[in-house]
């Protein structure tokens, strides 16, 4: 399909033509419409001896073949002279072949000076002295193509051709600089490392071999690489018995040391698997690709410290990849006895954590540290770990654990957990390296929140921050306040274990053996269960829900069949400080350890701003004085404003929450209750971050904040719509601002009321009492819909299935489809605020299996 | 009408991770140079030259092309999302039909940084604003990446609207991974089972990870010419242009409706203008190359395109009639979710695997009797490309 390459009008020199490669390069392009200068001093393959015959019999075949052809009898290193028969014979040059070569070939220690300055001499220098004599002709005319001809023997090495090695190497580098060179004026440099029968290999290949490794199957090669439709360049190619392929240099990733830490030989050695694993390697084709990864290091700058174990550089802050996990009252029950709860099966108080039908059913709150733990365990047994954390299970021990709720667990949820390392610190002989994760519930917020602080043995001692030291949640001296024992079963490691902590140290004998114990050990966590339920035993009267966070040291080893007794001292009605002791062997196990409790059950939906929020009018006074207005006095003026135009606050009738950066700060402006407060709200309907400075600008209208959100300076969260109402921020008075801020009194907005966190009663269990009870009254409206229907609904959590006319709590797995909503958008659904079509396309209604049903959902509507 | 174009030469590079490839000048001249290889012709012969990209500074396409020669030629930088690698095949094509030059070369190429897309200029007006503006009204924002969130809502609106099932769409990942294991330059070789695409991390609802196509980097190129050009050649029995057309957005994108906000109908006006302009309707197209940036994108282009009737797609696909064996092979190459999606690169990838299958030449995934095969290209913004290629 493609034509012929040809060569009509150019101009080859074609060095040692007479012989081999080169008579067989020269009758191709010859044949193939080029003049061709015939090189060949006519001497021996070792360089000896001159005779004119070789390149005279050439000229004459392609002359007799139609073609045109001179012959030089020059040495190559006198390039200018063969360079300027081209000249006198066809007035230009465009093809230089370097091809003539001799071999001198002997082991290195019988190598004479003159054996390898006679190699240089006729490969080196006599490829420099004609192609230096050719290059300014091709760099005018912007024309021209080099080919130089390398071998394998200076690729790989080849016994006893040391100088021939040597030789044919500098060729490729010399090439590749000319490739560089000759880029811009259309002169394209190749090299090829050729294998074929000829005067120089006929010594060391059989003659079979020989047979079929013709010359004519490399000179296609060269051919191509001298035609001007060419214009790779730079290129190295391996050609013979009907082969070719190109070569590059490849490099492994190799070992980067970060400056400023010192390295040495021993390091060298340490990471020599990774200098030389090409496994993962690259290849640099240039210079600069060769300085890539030099330069990158000298540009990450001096290192935060480390050692082979621990590089803080790579990890602190890395933020592990999100996962996902699942518990529902089986999860709960289980781990539940795992730390012992229900030794007495008639507790009735224990039997709310194992047994799922008991009136009181509710995750025992320690529960939070289960997903969070094991998904990093997940990720040690597949050995995904955080880069620069270089050290095996054998090096580290649980040495503190911090575990927060935000609110009751619910009793089955879908979980997703983003950890990161959050901080090193360096011990001196170890080092300890705290995890924190973070655990979201079904509707992405914030359920939980754990630190888990990992000692690693032997790895410290680089220099770093040494972390707090400070001898916290010291008990008081004296006597305990609560004091309960409960003994550990013989096979608690085992059932504890089901909870998802893999690690063989707490089941297989053998294994714990080689760690020095005389038996499988019990898990730090499962001792932390046993405290946790004896505080919230001992100062909750059973009611888990208040508990907020557990901090706690592991000092010591448990064994099954010990008994755990904890002691404990009330500090407050919130704090309880505690610390756990082996009864058989009096030593402490845990120490520095802490409950807080919250004094009121934390609820996700609350009606008003937390009790975290204050007046935004002290704020705004502290910040007074400095004559310049801030975010709090905007936020003051803004809570002035709404009281005198109480029908602003009506028309928006929505909670925002502004969460500001740069400086930070949170404020929370319910135009519900018409308030303006400091701090977040449990219920924000939409929320807005974005910087200081673009919130100031936007108050003075000199921001657009549809422009601030769809350049992403503004993120709004929740519902959207709601934050277009936001334009009579620019309508607040701004000289009252200004007066305040230059330190003038103005009228002070009304006292805030204190907001107060009252807790939301579900109304789910009512809409779904009135479905049944419509149902109930009539059938059509049971058979209209047709289907099962499964509700799981969230905040206050709640699950009900609607199956022909009957409505229950409680699930049915079989259900044609399962709609997740919250209370208070299923609240919505039947005062007809909203629909479902509007639920579900915002993803406030999500429906597994079959959509249609939620089209058929008008009953919810007025129960 | 003008002159018949040739598409005589097409090349690609393997697909890439961010990070993982090679340059963008090193990629797209070596996929120009494959193209040009492939059409067995120097680049001396080509008049002008139009490059296709989305991220990068000015003249990028003149950096590639140096590469491949400096022969002087015009070069034109071409940007239109994800739909620019089929904007500048048309207007290669466009340049010889109108008898401008004989033969012409279109390259795209694209060097991506990881992680969803985002705005890079946050001192002007977007130029998604209006569309954004639709999806606020349909359904608010959240934290998840745009794109995922305006396919994901079209795919919402498409279940509401016809009770599909989340599987069906997680359907189209489990094809277009069983494709791309076929297909050596794809990003994503292994196959998965439908369980893992379904339990797989949401992104969106009904999004799951493995429907959402990975940010890429690659290259690739196609060598158009003329019928005269192609004679004095020797080039016998080329691939051939058949049809071909843009739209931008209409009115309607910007209604109530996420699934023509993100272009169903500019999908099916620029489907209806190539049918029209071909002669021959979807029954007579044997394979597709298919803007599956999103699984949800496939599904509602099933019926954009023809390939299904309105509110059949759940049945298209369930009866196989988008994979071998069926009524059309959709995305053999394993489409933009699995080969990866480079933006620039995509329309040229799209055209290079159709002109593949069309010589016979896509070794284990050919599909059988190809004669007639089908291009969609579609960006937000917008700009959708249809196109059709046919060889006698």
């Amino acid at each position: 399909m493609a034509d012929e390459l040809r060569f009509d009008g150019r101009v080859a020199i074609v060095t040692g033509a007479g012989n081999g490669l080169g008579r067989s390069h020269a009758l191709l392009l010859a044949r193939r419409g080029a003049k061709v200068v015939i090189n060949d001093l006519g001497g021996s393959h070792t360089g000896g001896g001159k005779s004119s015959a070789a390149a005279d019999a050439v000229v004459a075949e392609i002359r007799a073949g139609g073609g045109e052809a001179v012959a030089n009898y020059d040495s190559v290193e006198d390039g200018a002279a063969i360079v300027q028969s081209a000249l006198d014979a066809f007035g230009r040059i465009d093809i230089v072949v370097n091809n003539a070569g001799i071999l001198r070939d002997v082991s290195f220690q019988k190598m004479t000076a003159d054996d390898w300055d006679l190699v240089y001499r006729v490969h080196v220098l006599g490829a420099y002295r004609v192609t230096a004599a050719a290059w300014p002709h091709l760099r005018e005319q912007k024309y021209g193509r080099v080919v130089f001809t390398s071998s394998a023997a200076g690729i790989y090495g080849n016994f006893g051709q040391a100088n021939y090695s040597m030789a044919k190497l500098g060729l490729v580098g010399f090439a590749s600089t000319l490739a560089l060179e000759g880029k811009k004026n259309n002169v394209a440099v190749n090299t090829i490392a050729p294998i074929a029968g000829s005067r120089m290999t006929e010594t060391v290949l059989p003659k079979e071999m020989l047979e079929s490794l013709k010359p004519e199957f490399v000179s296609p090669l060269v051919a191509w690489l001298s035609h001007e439709s060419n214009t790779d360049t730079g290129g190295l190619f391996e050609v013979g018995g009907g082969f070719m392929g190109k070569l590059r240099w490849e490099r492994t990733r190799g070992a980067t040391f970060r400056l400023g830490r010192g390295f040495g030989p021993e390091q060298v050695k340490a990471h020599w698997g990774e200098i030389t694993d090409f496994a993962r390697s690259e290849h640099p084709a240039s210079v600069t690709e060769s300085m890539g990864p030099i330069m990158a290091n000298v540009e990450a700058g001096p290192s935060r410290g480390g050692n082979e174990f621990i590089d803080v550089d790579l990890a602190l802050g890395y933020q592990f990849p999100e996962y996902t996990s699942r518990y529902d009252e089986r999860d709960l029950a289980l781990y539940a006895l795992g730390v012992g709860a229900s030794r007495n099966p008639l507790d009735a108080t224990d039997l709310n954590y194992v047994y799922e039908l008991s009136e009181g059913f509710q995750a025992l709150p320690t529960y939070a540290v289960v997903p969070a733990v094991n998904g990093i365990l997940d990720m040690g047994r597949r050995g995904e770990t955080a880069p620069g954390l270089n050290f095996g299970l054998d090096r580290i021990l649980h040495g503190e654990q911090y575990t927060e709720v935000l609110r009751p667990l619910p009793t089955n949820q879908k979980l997703t957990h983003r950890s990161r390392v959050k901080a090193i610190y360096d011990k001196g002989k170890g080092a300890v390296v705290v995890n924190e994760t973070r655990t979201y519930d079904e509707q992405g917020d914030l359920l939980a929140i754990n630190e888990l602080a990992t000692f690693v043995r032997g790895a410290g001692g680089w220099g770093g921050e040494r972390g707090p030291s400070a001898d916290v949640n010291v008990p008081p001296d004296r006597a305990p306040d609560a004091v309960i024992e409960d003994k550990t079963s013989d096979s608690q490691a085992l059932l504890y274990r089901l909870s998802g902590d893999w690690n063989p140290l707490h089941a297989d004998p053998g294994f714990a053996g080689a760690f020095g114990y005389a038996k499988p050990i019990l898990h730090g966590l499962c001792s932390f269960g046993y405290a946790g339920r004896h505080v919230l035993k001992a100062f909750t009267d059973g009611d888990t829900r208040r508990f907020k966070s557990i901090k706690v040291r592991f000092a010591d080893t448990v064994f099954p069949g010990e008994t755990i007794v904890t002691e404990m001292w009330k500090e407050s009605e919130t704090r309880v400080v505690f610390r756990c002791k082996v009864k058989e062997r009096d030593k402490v196990v845990i120490s520095n350890a802490a409950m807080e409790l919250y004094t009121e059950v934390p609820q996700k939906k609350a009606s008003a701003p937390s009790a975290k929020a204050t007046s935004a009018a002290p704020v705004a006074a502290a910040a007074a004085a400095t004559g310049k207005i801030t975010s709090g006095l905007v936020f003051e003026a803004i809570g002035a404003y709404l009281t005198k135009n109480a029908d602003v606050a009506a028309k928006v009738g929505t909670v925002f929450q502004f969460k500001l950066t740069d400086p930070t700060s949170q404020w929370t402006l319910d135009l519900k209750l018409n308030q303006v407060a400091r701090g977040e709200t449990a219920v924000p309907e939409c929320t807005l971050e974005l910087t200081d400075a673009d919130f100031m600008a936007m108050t003075e209208g000199k921001a657009n904040p549809m422009k601030l959100f769809t350049t992403g300076k503004l993120k709004i969260s929740g519902n959207v719509m709601a934050s277009q109402k936001l334009d009579f921020l620019t309508k607040i008075d701004r000289k009252a601002m200004e007066a305040a801020a230059a330190g003038v009194v103005v009228a002070a907005p009304e006292a805030v009321a204190a907001p107060t966190a009252a807790p939301a009663a579900a109304v789910a269990p009512g809409i779904f009492q009135s479905i049944a009870a419509r149902l109930a009254a009539s059938p059509a409206l049971a058979s209209e819909l047709g289907a099962v229907v499964q509700f799981n609904v969230t905040g206050p959590d709640g699950q009900w299935v609607i199956d022909g006319a009957t409505v229950a709590a409680g699930r049915n797995s079989a259900a044609t489809a399962f709609l997740t909503v919250s209370d208070d958008d299923l609240a919505a659904l039947a005062a007809g605020t909203t629909d479902v079509k509007t639920l579900f396309q915002h993803g406030k209604l999500r429906v597994d299996g079959d959509v249609r049903v939620a089209h058929r959902l008008g009953l919810l509507k007025n129960s | 009408m003008g002159r018949r174009v040739n598409v005589i030469g097409v090349g690609m590079v393997k697909f890439a991770k961010p990070g993982a490839s090679e340059e963008y000048n090193v990629m797209a001249s070596k996929a120009a140079r494959e193209a040009l290889a492939d059409a067995g012709i120097p680049y001396g012969e080509v008049e002008q030259a139009y490059a296709g990209y989305v991220y990068g500074d000015s003249t990028c396409g003149q950096r590639a092309m140096y590469e491949v020669g400096l022969t002087g030629i015009p070069v034109f930088n071409v940007n239109n999302n994800c739909s620019t690698g089929s904007s500048a095949l048309m207007l290669a094509k466009q340049a010889i039909e109108g008898g401008v030059v004989e033969c012409a070369i279109a390259v795209g190429f694209e060097q991506m940084e990881k992680g969803a897309l985002q705005a890079k200029w946050t001192d002007r007006t977007n130029p998604l604003d209006k569309h954004v503006g639709v999806m606020n009204d349909a359904q608010g924002v959240n934290q998840a990446p745009f794109a995922a969130q305006m396919f994901g809502g079209a795919g919402r609106e498409y279940r509401w609207r016809y009770g599909t099932k989340k599987e069906t769409f997680g359907k189209i990942a489990w094809k277009a991974r069983q494709h791309a294991n076929r297909n050596p330059y794809a990003l994503f070789s292994d196959t998965l089972t439908l369980e893992e695409i379904m339990n797989a991390p949401e992104v969106f609802d009904p999004l799951t990870r493995f429907q959402c196509c990975p940010p890429t980097c690659g290259a690739a190129a196609a060598v158009l010419c003329s019928e005269d050009f192609a004679r004095r050649h020797g080039i016998a029995n080329p691939v051939y242009i058949a049809g071909q057309a843009m739209t931008t957005d209409y009115s309607s994108s910007f209604a109530d409706s996420m699934m023509k906000m993100v272009g169903y109908d500019m999908s099916r006006a620029a489907a209806d203008k190539v049918y029209a302009q071909a002669g021959l309707g979807p029954s007579d197209v044997q394979v597709v190359e298919l803007h599956d940036c999103f699984t949800a994108n496939e599904l509602i282009t099933y019926e954009a395109l023809g390939l299904c009737e309105e509110g059949g797609a759940e049945k298209f696909i369930e009866e196989g009639d988008n994979t071998f064996g069926g009524k059309f092979v959709v995305n053999p190459s394993g489409g933009l979710l699995s080969k990866g999606h480079p933006l620039g690169a995509t329309g040229l990838a799209q055209c290079t695997e159709l002109v593949w299958q069309l010589r016979g030449r896509a070794d284990k995934r050919q599909v059988p009797n190809a004669r007639v095969a089908l291009q969609h290209n579609l960006g937000l913004g917008g700009a959708c490309v249809v196109t059709m290629y046919r060889r006698d």
